[in-house]
């Protein structure tokens, strides 16, 4: 069985290399990695105080071209440059932390609703549903001003708001996967029902989850940017991709005069958004069953 | 298939943009009216509209705010032509009304479209509008509410007498409600001849500045129309059912009923537009633009774009943007005039006694790690934290000079204002030596830590905070003061709660008048009082109490200058506040535009003056 | 039902609620003059109830509802329902504009990428979908209206061309159905259909762009899927040219799920406006609940978030029922 697993994982990320998208998306997650990791040597630290508040380097919210000083120039009187290095790390707290736990929410709710069945699947998949049926956009705002300003508020907003999907995923996975050959042959041979969903029901449901992860990582991003631009995100000065990018919002106009505070933060998230995409693409082409040959 | 795409792609495209119309004004503004009644307008956009629709009895000569000019009343009273009279130390104000002036429904105004105007303010008075500034001054500072003024004269809480159905709860205070109008309201403003006759309790200096022109709470009202809509009936049995309703329960909230320069064609709440036309039977002549809409466009960039590309004649910017409107102004797509005075102070204020439970004092002690709740009290650590604030900078940098150091929280222009007092001085060396005095050394010693409170979104109150922040740490790194964004539901609620260490707030002008700023910011009865704490409140009592309530009843501009230089000199002393500075104007029309002329009262735009050539 | 939108409102009431009268007085007190007379805030916290308990509340609401009272929205500076209902048309007609290419592009790019798995075109129409769907709407909104407005001036942002809006506002315009476009041609004016087209047309790209890499994405899966079927290998033996393999026998049968999720981001759409609407200068259900939201203008907040659960189940109802009319085999079930 271990051999054969391990033969499979082979077969797996041969596959996985020699697919380009793939290859190209783990690329660039590897140099977001190294550029987290060691953003207080690419960057520097702020000496006033929270390393996560880009220093003021000027009073002017204008932005000032880019100098050997400010690598990527200067607005809202914040260093670019800072802010996109050490955005690196909130982006990714930001996309680990709120997929991490509203998948563990999910997964939790989706198998004990299916796995009891009957009344309790009845009133989680009602609470789902009403979850579903309030707009995203206003719970995560009036949540955020119910919790007050900053990231770790809009994470928690965006934690309650995130796990239905993946409940209602694993909920269909484990009702389909009961029906399946080895599943009732462990039950047959008398094995308890918590075991038989850790050990063979979750394994084989949760790729779909992993998939579903890897894809929304990058897309809370963009949300957590959005809240900013509603002025319910980040507070001000935060290193955060989307908080520079709203700094630029109203220089808009003058393009030949701040191009630079859309250019680099807007890269990086995009290149950052995309890196998570094509790695979730790619293993939902290999592990999707119906895209096996 | 494609064919059908380029076609049609060819089509939009080749529509261009119309050529400018001389007919038509488009302001791009920001936000929005909440009502265009009277009764529930407090703010600009709202009284932008209101001013365009009705008159008042007065109106202001050009640029002054001294100076008056008839309007629907024929003369502006004054002691000297004898419209002015005392009584038994009652002061009465007479104005002849206009003949022959046409409100848009047709009806012909009357004296008793004026009376009705006013008691239909003071009896309606919603709870948090304008109506406290005409209540105040017929009553010389008595009262500010009509419920405290009914209360004073029943001898009952005005909501012991009418329940939540607005129905009085007993025949006794029916009896009360009815005669509180006939004998209190009612002759405070009276029709005589073809005059109305108010009625004050004794001299207040602001009195004509309040009534006048650009004030929406003083716009008179087609009394007929608004019965007809609904709205209070006139008698005295019965006002109560029309008192503190909601703005849109009003008969004018989406409705022109005055006898303005401009009729109401739409109030377009969903698009964010009020558009206007012209009212040709004008009793003043018709304006020369016939078309006017107000389009409240939130987006900067794309308010600029619309501007730029000659959609729009006159766009908001922001004084942040000043270098965008002089770019504009360099192609030759824009007039941009700056510099006026806009009745307006922002300033920064301690609390001298922090209410307990605030969530911004670290601590609670001076042990390095927080403040005490009396930390403010000591005029050292004030004067210290005064020292902090580079000004200069501020007003060069961050507001692009579109501001102006003052002495004091009283803008320039203003009776009282006296530019021989000192400005707030930016001096570190000044401040650690007023930080070692302080609390009798130990601030220095122990340090401390405490928050500053802004709310997001605006950007010179985080500034002003960050920026005293990084001075204050620069002078000793025990010394923390830490900027803190927090949203406008949280920073009014730790305001009004007296939470806040200081607070950063602004003051615009309700009338322009030095008691309007001077009470609101330093007497313990002010607006801004109960947020200094108790102990300013004490303070304030003791020392400039008297000679702010002397100031407004003193008729004499003299002795008021005197008074008010007099509050001020104490404020500076004791370092009541810093005034961090006097917004200065900013104005942004295309070249088309003729006409504008700064005026500090006025809110927004006066069309009937603004033409427009081709 | 019913119960989903009880439910709603019950999370959002004491979402609310829990923020306590001192801070939902701020979305009666916007500027500090309104509290210049002493006893300003007691009287708007008991004028507006906010000091009752939650419970209480929640009733007397449910009492007006049924009244059809939906009560004062502090954005709409009118009723919430009718607030709503006059900015509903504007959110619809953006929305059906912007389906029409997101589909059509997404099934055709989706179709391209599937027949040519894994070559240089595929991975190419997948990267650039990817970037829209990673760019922030509101980066890409003022980036077009940038290119197209500011420095070709070819599309305006706003409903109409002030002149024309004028005229609509006039007595002779016939307001049938609140949308520009709609309006335009029963009231016979090309020319300012025309116009609110342009309008429309900056938004619509925002809007497309952005969701083409979902609907791209399911297209191209499902088209794999199809393509790996027997009936169509056999047809391949037949002989029977590949064109016509793709288009007739493979396409048609991959848009069964398309065509339903397709249905779903109709909704998705519906909700995700408020960018556009609120750069293009536009109308809508987007921008009025998001300002709601910032300003703490809870009847509206709440009315907005029934408004929203209920076109979301009446819509997924509508999916589930076409999803069982075209897929044989859920109606065998």
């Amino acid at each position: 069985m271990a051999v054969k697993r391990k033969s499979e994982f082979r077969k797996i990320m041969k596959k996985y290399w020699k697919n380009g998208t793939a290859v190209l998306g783990t690329c660039l997650l590897v140099f977001f990695i190294i550029v987290a990791v060691f953003a207080p040597q690419i960057a520097g630290v702020n000496e006033m105080g929270n390393n996560y508040q880009i220093p003021r380097v000027s009073w002017s919210s204008k932005p000032i071209a880019p100098t050997s000083e400010h690598p990527f120039g200067v607005i809202g009187g914040r260093d670019i440059f800072y802010g996109v290095v050490w955005g690196t790390r909130t982006a990714f707290r930001l996309g680990l932390i709120i997929t991490g736990f509203s998948a563990l929410i999910g997964v939790a709710i989706g198998s004990i609703s299916a796995y009891f069945g009957g009344w309790v699947d009845e009133i989680l998949m009602r609470i789902v549903d009403i979850f579903l049926s309030i707009p995203f956009l206003v719970a995560a705002m009036v949540m955020t001003t119910i919790l007050g300003k900053g990231l770790d508020k809009v994470i928690i907003a965006l934690i309650i708001f995130g796990w239905m999907s993946t409940a209602r995923l694993i909920r269909g996975n484990i009702l389909q996967a009961r029906e399946e050959q080895y599943v009732l042959a462990a039950k047959a041979l008398g094995q308890k029902d918590w075991k038989i969903i850790m050990k063979h029901i979750l394994p084989n449901t949760i790729f779909p989850v992993v998939v579903q992860m890897s894809m929304r990582i990058g897309s809370y991003v963009i949300t957590a940017a959005g809240l900013s631009f509603l002025g319910v995100g980040a507070e001000p000065g935060y290193a955060d991709w989307g908080t520079i990018l709203s700094y630029s919002r109203n220089w808009m106009t003058m393009l030949n005069e701040s191009w630079f505070a859309i250019v680099f933060p807007g890269t990086a998230m995009v290149l950052f958004v995309l890196a998570w995409n094509l790695v979730g693409d790619a293993l939902r082409d290999i592990f999707d069953p119906r895209m096996r040959s | 298939m494609k064919k059908i795409l380029l076609v049609t792609l060819a089509l939009l495209v080749s529509l261009f943009a119309f050529a400018s119309d001389p007919n038509t004004l488009v302001n791009l503004t920001i936000g929005e009216p909440e009502t265009l009644d009277g009764m529930h307008s407090y703010d600009t956009a709202s009284g932008e509209v209101i001013e365009n629709l009705y008159d008042n009895l007065i109106q202001y000569n050009g640029q002054s705010v001294t100076e008056f000019l008839p309007m629907l009343s024929t003369e502006v009273p004054s002691v000297d032509n004898g419209l002015v009279v005392e009584e038994d130390g009652a002061l009465k104000y007479i104005f002849p009304i206009r003949e022959g002036v046409k409100f848009h429904s047709g009806n012909i105004l009357t004296p008793a479209d004026v009376e009705y105007s006013f008691e239909r303010y003071i009896l309606g008075d919603p709870a948090g509008k304008a109506h406290w500034m005409i209540i105040e001054a017929l009553t010389s500072s008595a009262f500010y509410t009509v419920e405290d003024w009914f209360a004073d004269y029943a001898g009952m809480a005005y909501s012991d007498a009418v329940n939540a159905d607005r129905n009085p709860i007993s025949d006794e205070a029916k009896a009360k409600l009815v005669s509180f109008y006939e004998e209190v309201i009612d002759p405070r403003i009276e029709v005589v001849d073809n005059t109305v006759v108010f009625t004050l309790d004794g001299p207040f200096g602001a009195f004509l500045n309040i009534v006048c022109h650009f004030g929406s709470w003083g716009a008179i009202v087609d009394s007929k129309l608004a019965m007809e809509r609904g709205d209070w009936d006139g008698k005295a049995d019965g006002w109560w059912k029309w008192h503190d309703l909601e703005a849109d329960e009003y008969a004018f909230h989406d409705f022109g009923g005055g006898s303005g320069p401009y009729k109401l064609v739409e109030w377009d709440r969903a698009q964010q537009k009020v558009v206007l036309e012209r009212f040709d039977d004008y009793w003043a002549g018709p304006a020369a633009i016939k078309n006017v809409v107000i389009w409240g466009v939130d987006e900067f960039s794309t308010r600029k774009s619309m501007f730029e590309a000659g959609d729009a004649d006159i766009a908001y910017f922001d004084p942040v943007y000043l270098d965008q409107a002089l770019a504009l102004e360099a192609q030759g797509k824009a007039e941009v005039t700056t510099g006026y005075p806009v009745s307006s102070i922002t300033s920064l204020h301690f609390n001298w006694l922090i209410a307990e439970g605030s969530e911004y004092l670290g601590s609670g002690k001076l042990d390095g790690n927080g403040i005490p709740r009396e930390f403010f009290s000591d005029i050292h650590v004030r004067r210290a934290f005064a020292f902090c604030y580079d000004g200069i900078t501020f007003i060069d940098e961050v507001i692009n000079g579109l501001g102006k150091l003052v002495p004091t929280d009283l803008p320039e222009g203003y009776l009282g204002f006296d530019e021989t007092l000192p400005l707030p001085e930016f001096n570190l060396a000044r401040a650690a030596a007023e930080f070692k005095q302080a609390w009798g050394g130990e601030v220095w010693n122990k340090g401390f830590k405490l928050q500053i409170l802004y709310n997001t979104g605006n950007n010179s109150r985080q500034t002003v905070a960050e920026m005293l922040s990084y001075f204050v740490s620069s002078i000793n790194p025990k010394f923390k003061v830490e900027p803190l964004g927090v949203q406008w539901p949280t920073y009014l609620s730790a305001q009004n709660n007296g939470f806040l260490p200081m607070f950063i707030i602004g003051w615009v002008a309700d009338y322009p008048d030095p008691h309007n700023f001077i009470s609101t910011y330093y007497a313990s009865f002010g607006t801004y009082a109960g947020r200094q704490g108790q102990l300013f409140r004490e303070w304030a009592i003791e020392n400039v109490d008297d000679e702010i309530v002397a100031a407004i009843k003193a008729t004499d501009s003299a002795e008021r200058i005197k008074l008010y230089k007099s509050v001020q000199e104490k404020a500076i002393e004791f370092t009541l506040g810093i005034p961090l500075y006097m917004p200065v104007g900013l104005h942004v029309e295309s070249p088309q535009v003729d006409g504008w002329y700064p005026q500090t009262a006025r809110s927004g735009y006066y069309y009937y003056h603004l033409s427009k050539s081709e | 039902m019913p119960l989903i939108l009880i439910g709603v409102t019950l999370i959002i009431f004491s979402m609310i609620w829990a923020l306590g009268p001192d801070r939902l007085l701020a979305s009666y007190i916007k500027s500090p003059e309104a509290l210049k007379t002493p006893d300003a805030a007691e009287r708007l916290i008991k004028k507006y109830g906010l000091d009752e308990p939650m419970p209480v509340q929640y009733l007397k609401w449910l009492g007006n509802i049924l009244q059809g009272d939906f009560g004062y929205s502090m954005v709409g500076k009118k009723g919430v329902l009718p607030a709503m209902l006059e900015r509903f048309p504007y959110t619809l007609e953006l929305t059906i504009y912007a389906i029409i290419p997101v589909i059509l592009v997404a099934i055709w790019l989706g179709v391209v990428s599937a027949v040519h798995q894994n070559k240089f075109i595929d991975q190419f129409i997948r990267v650039f979908a990817l970037v829209g769907w990673s760019l922030p709407d509101f980066v890409f909104g003022l980036l077009l209206l940038l290119v197209f407005y500011s420095l070709l001036g070819w599309f305006p942002p706003g409903m109409v061309n002030t002149q024309f809006d004028l005229i609509m506002r006039s007595a002779e315009w016939n307001k049938i159905t609140s949308m520009p476009t709609i309006d335009a041609l029963l009231n016979g004016r090309f020319d300012i259909f025309v116009d609110a087209l342009r309008h429309l047309i900056l938004p619509v790209m925002t809007l497309a762009y952005l969701w083409w890499a979902y609907l791209l994405r399911i297209t191209r899966s499902s088209m794999l899927e199809v393509l790996r079927k027997d009936y169509i290998r056999t047809a391949r033996a037949k002989g029977v040219p590949e064109n016509i393999v793709i288009q007739k026998h493979a396409k048609k049968n991959a848009m069964i799920p398309v065509l339903t999720v397709a249905g779903g981001s109709v909704i998705g759409l519906l909700g995700g406006t408020v960018f556009v609407e609120t750069i293009f200068s536009r109308v809508g259900m987007g921008r009025f609940l998001a300002d709601a939201a910032t300003l703490l203008d809870y009847w509206s907040i709440i009315g907005g978030a029934l408004f929203f659960s209920f076109i979301m189940i009446v819509g997924n109802l509508v999916v589930d029922v076409s999803y069982a009319l075209v897929d044989p085999r859920i109606r065998l079930e």
